[in-house]
C-alpha cells in the first residue's frame, strides 16, 4: 500500500490502466524516489467481466465457449481446466486418445505464447526488429492450430469427455514440418536473446525475484522457475498425457547458468520451454493410441448425465504463464453450474511485481511489467505527480517507450 | 520435525495432521485419480476445519514446506459460506504433489476468518479478492482495499452471494429499462422461494 505524506518527497507514477493493444486493462501505481522504484502497488480489476458469475447462470456445456474467451493466448488452458474440473466433478473420463490431442494443443500454445512473448520482450526495450521477427515466426503455429483446428485464435476443440477434432496420421507430417522449422530457428532466438550483449544489458541483474520471495509470494511459471524454483504442474501432478511423457523441470541451472530470477533467466526458461515442448510433441505423436475422441459423443445424453451429478472438481494446469486453476460445482437436479472459481496464472504473479520493480528505475518499468508475461501491460497512460510542489506531468505509453529505448541506446554508447 | 522427510504421500499426510490437529479435522477424504496409459495417480486431499483451527492446520502445512497456496474459492451454500483454500504441497517431487483443499464453513452472521499472510504472503490477493465477493471479513488482512470490483460497485453488495445481499435483479435487467421496473419471475434455480 502506498501512502504519502507531506513531508514526504518521493513521487507517485501510476501506470495504465488502458491500452487498446492489451488484452486486459491493468494499472501499477509506482512509488519514485528520483529515478529509482521504491514502491509498486498492482491495481487489477479494470476488466472484470464477472466471468464466474456469468458461468453460474448457464449450464455447463455452454460454459466450454465462455471459459475459451477468458483470454485470448491461453484459450486452450482455460478450457481445460473447466473440462476436466467438470470431468472430475461428475466421474467423467476422457478416453487417452483426447488426452493425448488435448496435451499436442496444449504444448502447440505454449510454443505461441513464448514466441509471442519474446518479441513482446524485444519491443519494450527497443529492438523492433526481433518482435517482427518472432511474430513472424509464430505465424507459422498460428497456422498448424488453424490446420488442426480450424480456428486461429478461439479453438474449439474441447468438450466434457474428450475433444471434438481428432488428430488422424494425415496430418502428422505437417506438424513435423513446423516442429522442423522451429527447431531450425531456434539457435538464431537463443543468439538474439541469450547471446546479443545489448539485450544482456538490458536483461541482467533486472527484475530480480529471489527464490525465497518467489515461494513465499506463491508464484507460479517461468517466472518462478527462472529463480531456481521447481514448480511446474506438469510434472508434479500430471494432467491430461504428461504421465506418459517424459519431461524435466526447466530451471537455468540445468544449462549451466546461475539461478538468478532476473529477466534473462526468465527469458531463457521461456526459450528453452520452446525446445521442451517440441520434444513433448513428437512425444505424444508417437505413442498416440488409438481410440475414440469423445467418451461421449450425444450431447443431449452427456447434459442428462451433468444435470444428475453431484460433486466437485478442481482442474489444474501448467499454462504458459504458469500454474493456473478451476474449481467447479455441480448440484444434483440444478442444470447451471453451483460454484465456479477461475484462478490465471498473472493472478498469483500479482504480488511478485513488488519485489521485482523495488531499486529499478523508470525505463526499466517496460520489461519488468511484461516479464511475468502478464495478461496486461498497458502503458497508455503514466502520470507523475511530484508531492511536494504539486505539479503533476504525464507520461504517455511512446513516453515511456522512448525512455526505455533510449536507456539501451545510451548503454550502448557508454555514456551511462 | 526431524524424522519427516518429504515427499510425503496422501496417507502419510492424513496421518501427519491427523496427529497433530486430531478432533478438529473433519471428512478427511483421500482421492487418486489415475490418468493416461501408464496411470499415474493425481493425488488429492479434500478435509473440513473450524475456523478457529485454520490458521493452526496452515502452520503445521508450513512447517513441512512453504505451502502453495493455489487459490481460494468461496460459495454461498444458503445457511453458511463455504471457503476452499486449494493448497499444494510436495511440489518440485515430480508425479507426488498432493492437492489439500481445505473447506471452511463461516456462518452468514459472522462471515469471518482470520488472515493467513504472515504464514503464507502470497495469500493476498485471494483474501481481498473474497472479501469484495463474498462480504467475508478477513481479520488482520494487510490491506484490506477492493482490488476488482470499481468504486462505484454497491458498497452491501457482493456478487457470489445468493441471498439478499446478492446481484439477482441486478445482473437479469440492466439491459432493459423497462423490464427493470418489473419484479424478476425466473425462479432462483439455488431453492430461492417457489
Amino acid at each position: 500500500m502506498i501512502e504519502m505524506s507531506e513531508e514526504d518527497t518521493t513521487y507517485q507514477v501510476p501506470i495504465g490502466p488502458i491500452h487498446p493493444a492489451l488484452k486486459e486493462p491493468f494499472m501499477i501505481n509506482f512509488k519514485l524516489d528520483g529515478e529509482t522504484i521504491v514502491d509498486a502497488d498492482p491495481h487489477p480489476g479494470m476488466n472484470h467481466r464477472g466471468i464466474e458469475f456469468m458461468g453460474m447462470h448457464r449450464n455447463p456445456l455452454k460454459v466450454i465457449p465462455l471459459s475459451e474467451r477468458i483470454c485470448g493466448i491461453c484459450s486452450i488452458v482455460h478450457q481445460h481446466m473447466y473440462t476436466t474440473a467438470v470431468e472430475h466433478a461428475a466421474g467423467i473420463e476422457p478416453t487417452n486418445r483426447a488426452r493425448y490431442i488435448r496435451t499436442i494443443m496444449c504444448e502447440l500454445e505454449r510454443v505461441h505464447s513464448h514466441v509471442l512473448w519474446a518479441g513482446v520482450a524485444a519491443h519494450e526495450i527497443g529492438f523492433d526488429t526481433h518482435l517482427h521477427f518472432t511474430w513472424k515466426i509464430r505465424e507459422k503455429v498460428m497456422d498448424l492450430l488453424e490446420y488442426i483446428s480450424g480456428n486461429r485464435v478461439n479453438y474449439s476443440m474441447w468438450t466434457v469427455g474428450g475433444v471434438r477434432r481428432d488428430i488422424p496420421e494425415s496430418m502428422h507430417p505437417k506438424i513435423e514440418e513446423t516442429l522442423t522449422y522451429y527447431e531450425e530457428l531456434y539457435q538464431k532466438l537463443e543468439d538474439i536473446f541469450l547471446g546479443d550483449p545489448s539485450i544482456r544489458l538490458r536483461t541482467k541483474n533486472i527484475g530480480i525475484l529471489t527464490k525465497k520471495e518467489a515461494l513465499e509470494l506463491c508464484g507460479v511459471g517461468p517466472t518462478v522457475r527462472a529463480s531456481g524454483v521447481k514448480k511446474d504442474v506438469r510434472i508434479d501432478q500430471p494432467y491430461a498425457a504428461y504421465g506418459d511423457l517424459d519431461l524435466d523441470y526447466v530451471i537455468p541451472s540445468r544449462y549451466g547458468y546461475e539461478n538468478t530470477g532476473d529477466v534473462f533467466s526468465k527469458t531463457l526458461v521461456r526459450l528453452k520451454e520452446v525446445v521442451q515442448s517440441i520434444g513433448l510433441i513428437r512425444q505424444c505423436v508417437d505413442q498416440m493410441p488409438d481410440e475414440d475422441i469423445d467418451s461421449e459423443p450425444k450431447k443431449a445424453v452427456l447434459l442428462n448425465k451433468l444435470k444428475k451429478a453431484e460433486g466437485e472438481g478442481i482442474g489444474r494446469i501448467e499454462a504458459p504463464r504458469g500454474e493456473a486453476i478451476h474449481y467447479a460445482r455441480l448440484k444434483e437436479g440444478v442444470e447451471e453450474l453451483d460454484c465456479w472459481k477461475i484462478r490465471a496464472s498473472t493472478y498469483n504473479n500479482l504480488t511478485t511485481y513488488a519485489p521485482m520493480f523495488m531499486g529499478e528505475q523508470i525505463a526499466d518499468i517496460p520489461i519488468i511489467a511484461a516479464c511475468i508475461d502478464p495478461c496486461i501491460g498497458c502503458m497508455d497512460r503514466a502520470e507523475i505527480v511530484d508531492v511536494s510542489t504539486g505539479k503533476s506531468k504525464s507520461y504517455s505509453h511512446d513516453e515511456l517507450h522512448k525512455l526505455s529505448v533510449e536507456k539501451t541506446k545510451k548503454l550502448l554508447e557508454g555514456s551511462l | 520435525m526431524k524424522d519427516i522427510k518429504l515427499p510425503l504421500n496422501p496417507e502419510e499426510l492424513e496421518e501427519y495432521l491427523d496427529e497433530r490437529m486430531g478432533e478438529s479435522i473433519d471428512d478427511l477424504e483421500i482421492e487418486e485419480i489415475k490418468k493416461g496409459i501408464k496411470q499415474r495417480a493425481m493425488k488429492l486431499i479434500w478435509l473440513t476445519v473450524e475456523r478457529e483451527d485454520f490458521r493452526d492446520l496452515v502452520k503445521e502445512l508450513a512447517k513441512l514446506h512453504q505451502p502453495h497456496l493455489s487459490v481460494a474459492s468461496g460459495s454461498d451454500m444458503g445457511d453458511f459460506i463455504e471457503l476452499i483454500y486449494h493448497f499444494a504441497v510436495n511440489y518440485g517431487y515430480p508425479g507426488e504433489e498432493v492437492s489439500v483443499n481445505v473447506k471452511v464453513h463461516l456462518p452468514k452472521d459472522d462471515p469471518t476468518i482470520s488472515t493467513i499472510t504472515d504464514i503464507v504472503p502470497g495469500a493476498i490477493t485471494t483474501e481481498r479478492e473474497k472479501q469484495e465477493f463474498l462480504g467475508v471479513t478477513v481479520e488482520d488482512i494487510p490491506d484490506s482495499r477492493r482490488l476488482w470490483l470499481d468504486e462505484v460497485f454497491p458498497e452491501d453488495k457482493y456478487p457470489w452471494r445468493w441471498d439478499d445481499k446478492g446481484m439477482e435483479e441486478q445482473s437479469r435487467y440492466v439491459h432493459d429499462e423497462d423490464e427493470a421496473a418489473t419484479p424478476p419471475t425466473k425462479k432462483n434455480p439455488r431453492g430461492g422461494d417457489d
